[in-house]
C-alpha cells in the first residue's frame, strides 16, 4: 500500500480526513511522526466556550412564571443546537486538533446521553475534552457527577429510600466492564453506593448526604462502605473493563469485525498502564495491524463522518450554521440526541434506502445549494425540494482542490483525484467519470470529477 | 454478475410478470423465499401517547368520573359496547367494524417498570425490548434479518421518508416510501443508474453499498409501477393519514410483493384542552380504518389483512389542571382484519382503584401480541425475534 494511503487511513480514523491541501505536506511524515503531532495537539486545544450560554446556566428558575419558564426552554433547544454546529465547525476546521475533536465523539457516542440544555451539552463536550485522553478512571467519574448524565439516567432520583438502579445498570453493561460480569444483586448494591448523586438545573454536581446510602454493601465478592468511586475502582480492578473498552475503541477506530488477537494486545496495554486512554490510542496507531489493507476503506462513514469531510474537502461555510443540524437528522445522527444510552450501532444500521439516496447526492445537494455557475442541473439525479436547498445554501470553495489537481495530465486527473477523495483500494470505473464531464473549463473539470467522485457508493466508506 | 446473465434475469423476470425477480435472486440465489405468501400486516402507531381512557371509556366506572371530571364523557355520549366499556364519541366509524366482527380490543397492554419518556418508551415499543434493555434493532427489522434476507427489499414498507427503528435490523432494513413519484424520482438518475450497473470491488461494504442503490433503483421503480394498478375509489379521510392508508391499500389490492406496512398518525401528546384534539385525530383514525377495511372487503382482501394499532403508552388516570392529561402507562391496543378468532373485547380494562403512583398497572405484555402475530400470522417463531419466548394468545 502507498504511503500516503496510510496517512489518509491515519487521518480518516484519528480525525474526519485531509484537506486538499494538508494531503500532500502530511504524506511527507513518517507515521509515528504523525500521531505524535496527532496527539500533541489534542491535548493542547481549549475548552468549547461556555460564554454564550452562561446567561441561561444562570437563569433562577424558581423566580420564573410559567411562561417565562417555557420561552427559556425554547431558548434553551436552540441554543443547544448551536453548541453543535460549533463543535462540528471545530471537527471541520484545518489542523491536527481533529483528533481531539474526533475522540470526543467517540466518548460521546460511549456515555451517551441526550440534553436540550446547552450548558449541559457544553459541559458534557468539555468533560471529553478534557479527560478523553488522559486516565478512564477519571473519565468515568467525571461522567458520574456530570449533570447530563445524572439526568438522563435518573441518579437525581436514586436515594436511599427508593433506589433507583438506571445509572449503576448503563455504568457497567455499557459504561465499563458489558454484561454477563455482573450479577442483578451487583446492580442493586452499586445503585445504593450512587444514592445522593445528584445535580442541579445549572449544572453543577452535589453530594446530598440525606440521600446517600451509607450501609454496608457487597458488590462483586468484596464488602464495605462503598461509594461510587469505591464501585469504579472495583469495576476497573476486573481485566474485562479494559477488554471491553479495547474493543469497542477497535470496532470504532479499526474494523467492526473483532480480531480478538488485536484487542487483546490492546487490553494488555490498557490495563497495565493503569486505564491510560492516551497509551492505548498510541498503540493503536503505531501498531502495523492498523494499516493492513483489510481495515483501509472498510467502515461506513457516519453521518458525522461524511458531512465533516465534504466541509473539509470544499471548506464549506454553511449561511445558517444550523444546516449541519438539518443534515444531521436527515442522515440519521443528530449530536446531543443518541437514540438511547446504548449510543450509535453505527456500520450498517447507519443506511437504508431513503439514508443512502441522501448520502449519495449530499455533494450534488450542497451544489445546488451554492451560486456556483456549473450549469449541470438538468444532468443530476436528484433535485433537491427548494425549500431544502435553502436550509443547506452554503460558500463552497474548491480552489484548494482545484490547486492540488489543475496540474495533473488529462488522463491522470481521475485517477490521481480518486486517490485522495476515495480510500477503496481497488480501482474505479474512471470511464464511466469521464462520460459525465465534457466539454467545461479545467476547473469546473476538476469540480465535476470531484462531484461524481463523491457521488459514488465508494465515497461511502473510509 | 455479468451482462448476459443478467439479461437472462431481466428476460425470464417479465415472463414471470415481476420485475423484481433479480433482486431477490442477488440475496438468496437460485431459490425465492417468500414468507407467509398472502398475508399481510398493517402495523398503524398513535405518536405522542394516546388517551387509552377517553378512546376505550369504562362509562359506569365512578372513579373515572371521579378522576375526570371535565374531559371524562358520559354514558349518553359513548358509543356503547359492552356494559362496562364504550368507544370515544368520534369513532363511530370504528363502531361499525366493531360491528362486523372486525376488532379485537386489547385492554391494558404494556411492559414491566413502564418508562414516562415518549422517546424510551417508543423505543421499547419499536425494538419489543424490555425496559431495561437497549435494543438496536426493531422486532420487525430483526424479523428481515432472520427470516427475509432474500426477500424483496421493500419486504417492509413504510409510507414515510424515512424508516423507523421498529423496521431497522442489523442486516436488513424496511424500505421507506413516502411519496412514490418523488422516490421514483430520486433514484431514477441517469449517473446513479449507471453507477449501480457498473463493476465494483466485492468486498462486505461496497457490495453491500452497491446492492443497495440497486435494490433501491429496482424497488422505486416497481412500487411506482404498482402504484398505477389500482385506484380506489373509496372516500378516506383528509390529510397526510388517510392518504398513507390509501396508498397502502391500493398496493395491497395491486397485489404488491411488501407483506408489512407501517403508517403513523401523531399529535396525542395531549397535555392541554385534549377532548377536541384527540376527537379530531380519533375520528381521522376511525374514518381511515373503515374506509381502509371497505377497501379491502370489496376487493377479497380482508381476510388476508391483519393491522395492528399501537401507542406508545396511554395517559395518566387522573386530568391535569390544564384539561388534558399527562403521561401514563398502560394502553389499550386494536387488532383488525377478517381472520380474528376472537372478536370484540378482549379483556378487561385494569382496575382504577388499583393504581400505580396515580397510573394504571399493566395486565398484558405488549410482547405477547408481537408473539402472537409472529407466530400465528407471520408462521414464525416469536423466540427467534423477540430474543426469549411469550406466550401467543388465542386471538388470530
Amino acid at each position: 500500500m502507498e504511503h500516503s494511503k496510510k496517512v489518509q487511513h491515519l487521518f480518516w480514523r484519528a480525525g474526519f480526513g485531509l484537506k486538499p491541501n494538508e494531503f500532500k505536506v502530511k504524506s511527507r511524515f513518517k507515521i509515528p511522526q504523525l500521531v505524535d503531532s496527532l496527539i500533541r495537539q489534542a491535548k493542547s486545544d481549549s475548552k468549547i466556550s461556555e460564554k454564550n450560554i452562561r446567561l441561561f446556566s444562570e437563569a433562577d428558575r424558581r423566580e420564573m412564571s410559567k411562561m417565562e419558564r417555557k420561552e427559556l426552554r425554547r431558548k434553551g433547544k436552540k441554543l443547544t443546537l448551536q453548541v453543535n454546529a460549533e463543535w462540528v465547525s471545530k471537527m471541520a476546521r484545518s489542523g491536527n486538533s481533529a483528533f481531539l475533536e474526533k475522540m470526543t465523539l467517540f466518548w460521546h457516542g460511549h456515555f451517551a446521553s441526550e440534553t436540550k440544555l446547552p450548558h449541559f451539552a457544553t459541559q458534557q463536550l468539555n468533560i471529553f475534552r478534557k479527560y478523553g485522553l488522559g486516565n478512564f478512571r477519571d473519565l468515568v467519574l467525571a461522567v458520574s457527577r456530570d449533570a447530563s448524565m445524572i439526568f438522563y439516567l435518573n441518579n437525581k432520583q436514586n436515594k436511599k429510600q427508593s433506589p433507583n438502579e438506571n445509572y449503576a445498570r448503563e455504568l457497567m453493561e455499557l459504561f465499563t466492564i458489558g454484561r454477563g460480569n455482573y450479577s442483578e444483586q451487583d446492580i442493586k448494591e452499586a445503585a445504593r453506593a450512587f444514592t445522593g448523586w445528584t445535580a442541579n438545573f445549572r449544572g453543577q454536581f452535589e453530594f446530598r448526604e440525606k440521600w446517600h446510602d451509607y450501609g454496608s454493601k457487597t458488590f462483586m465478592g468484596k464488602t464495605g462502605n462503598f461509594n461510587g468511586e469505591d464501585i469504579v475502582d472495583i469495576l476497573l480492578e476486573r481485566k474485562e473493563t479494559a477488554r471491553f473498552i479495547a474493543a469497542k475503541v477497535y470496532r470504532y477506530f479499526v474494523n467492526e469485525n473483532i480480531n480478538s488477537n488485536h484487542i487483546n494486545e490492546l487490553a494488555d496495554v490498557f490495563y497495565n498502564s493503569n486505564y491510560n486512554i492516551e497509551k492505548l490510542m498510541r498503540a493503536v496507531f503505531e501498531s502495523n495491524w492498523f494499516y493492513d489493507s483489510e481495515n483501509v476503506g472498510s467502515k461506513i462513514k457516519s453521518p458525522v463522518e461524511l458531512i465533516v469531510g465534504v466541509m473539509r474537502t470544499f471548506s464549506v461555510k454553511f449561511n445558517d450554521p444550523l444546516a449541519v443540524v438539518f443534515l444531521q437528522k436527515a442522515l440519521g445522527q443528530v449530536l446531543f440526541r443518541p437514540p438511547n444510552v446504548a449510543g450509535w450501532p453505527g456500520g450498517k444500521t447507519w443506511l437504508d434506502n431513503a439514508t443512502l439516496m441522501i448520502r449519495l447526492n449530499l455533494v450534488n445537494y450542497l451544489f445546488q445549494a451554492t451560486d456556483m455557475d456549473l450549469k449541470v442541473k438538468e444532468e443530476f439525479e436528484a433535485q433537491m425540494r427548494n425549500n431544502r436547498v435553502a436550509k443547506i445554501k452554503a460558500q463552497v470553495n474548491p480552489q484548494m482542490l482545484v490547486d492540488l489537481f489543475k496540474n495533473k495530465k488529462q488522463g491522470e486527473q481521475i485517477e490521481s483525484m480518486s486517490e485522495y477523495l476515495l480510500q477503496t483500494q481497488y480501482p474505479i470505473n474512471t470511464k464511466l467519470i469521464e462520460k459525465y464531464i465534457i466539454g467545461k473549463s479545467p476547473s469546473d473539470k476538476i469540480k465535476l470529477t470531484a462531484l461524481r467522485l463523491m457521488s459514488l457508493p465508494e465515497y461511502q466508506l473510509c | 454478475m455479468n451482462t448476459s446473465r443478467r439479461n437472462f434475469l431481466k428476460m425470464s423476470a417479465l415472463a414471470s410478470g415481476s420485475a423484481l425477480v433479480p433482486a431477490f435472486l442477488k440475496g438468496l440465489p437460485g431459490d425465492i423465499f417468500n414468507p407467509y405468501d398472502g398475508k399481510v400486516l398493517v402495523i398503524v402507531q398513535l405518536s405522542g401517547g394516546n388517551d387509552g381512557l377517553n378512546t376505550i371509556v369504562p362509562y359506569r366506572n365512578d372513579l373515572y368520573h371521579k378522576y375526570r371530571p371535565s374531559i371524562g364523557y358520559k354514558k349518553e355520549q359513548i358509543l356503547k359496547l359492552n356494559d362496562e366499556l364504550g368507544l370515544n364519541p368520534a369513532m363511530a366509524a370504528l363502531k361499525s367494524i366493531y360491528d362486523q366482527g372486525q376488532l379485537s380490543i386489547l385492554n391494558g397492554v404494556g411492559y414491566p417498570n413502564p418508562n414516562r419518556s415518549h422517546f424510551r418508551s417508543m423505543d421499547i415499543w419499536q425494538t419489543g425490548s424490555s425496559a431495561t434493555e437497549n435494543l438496536s434493532t426493531g422486532w420487525i427489522g430483526r424479523y428481515l434479518d432472520n427470516h427475509c434476507q432474500g426477500c424483496v427489499p421493500h419486504y417492509a414498507l413504510e409510507v414515510d421518508d424515512t424508516v423507523s427503528l421498529a423496521l431497522k435490523g442489523r442486516e436488513v432494513s424496511g424500505f421507506a416510501m413516502g411519496n412514490p413519484k418523488s422516490l421514483r424520482k430520486t433514484t431514477s438518475g441517469q449517473f446513479l443508474k449507471e453507477v449501480a450497473q457498473s463493476k465494483h470491488h466485492k468486498d462486505e461494504h461496497t457490495s453491500y453499498l452497491y446492492k443497495m442503490l440497486t435494490n433501491t433503483q429496482e424497488s422505486a421503480k416497481y412500487l411506482y409501477d404498482k402504484t398505477k394498478i389500482y385506484k380506489s375509489g373509496i372516500a378516506y379521510p383528509n390529510g397526510r393519514f388517510g392518504k398513507d392508508l390509501k396508498q397502502v391499500a391500493e398496493l395491497i389490492i395491486a397485489q404488491t410483493n411488501a407483506k408489512i406496512y407501517y403508517v403513523n398518525l401523531s399529535g396525542f401528546d395531549t397535555h392541554a384542552n385534549q377532548k377536541g384534539q384527540q376527537e379530531r385525530l380519533l375520528k381521522q383514525y376511525a374514518e381511515g380504518m373503515k374506509a381502509f377495511m371497505k377497501d379491502m372487503k370489496q376487493n377479497r382482501r380482508a381476510n388476508d389483512v391483519l393491522v395492528m394499532t399501537f401507542s406508545e403508552f396511554g395517559r395518566r388516570v387522573k386530568q391535569n389542571a390544564s384539561r388534558g392529561t399527562d403521561h401514563g402507562t398502560a394502553n389499550s391496543v386494536f387488532l383488525m382484519g377478517g381472520n380474528l378468532k376472537q372478536q370484540g373485547i378482549y379483556n378487561d380494562i385494569p382496575s382504577l382503584m388499583d393504581l400505580d403512583n396515580g397510573d394504571l398497572k399493566y395486565t398484558l405484555d405488549f410482547r405477547n401480541i408481537y408473539a402472537t402475530i409472529l407466530r400465528k400470522w407471520m408462521d414464525t417463531s416469536p423466540s427467534s425475534v423477540l430474543g426469549q419466548s411469550f406466550e401467543s394468545l388465542n386471538i388470530i
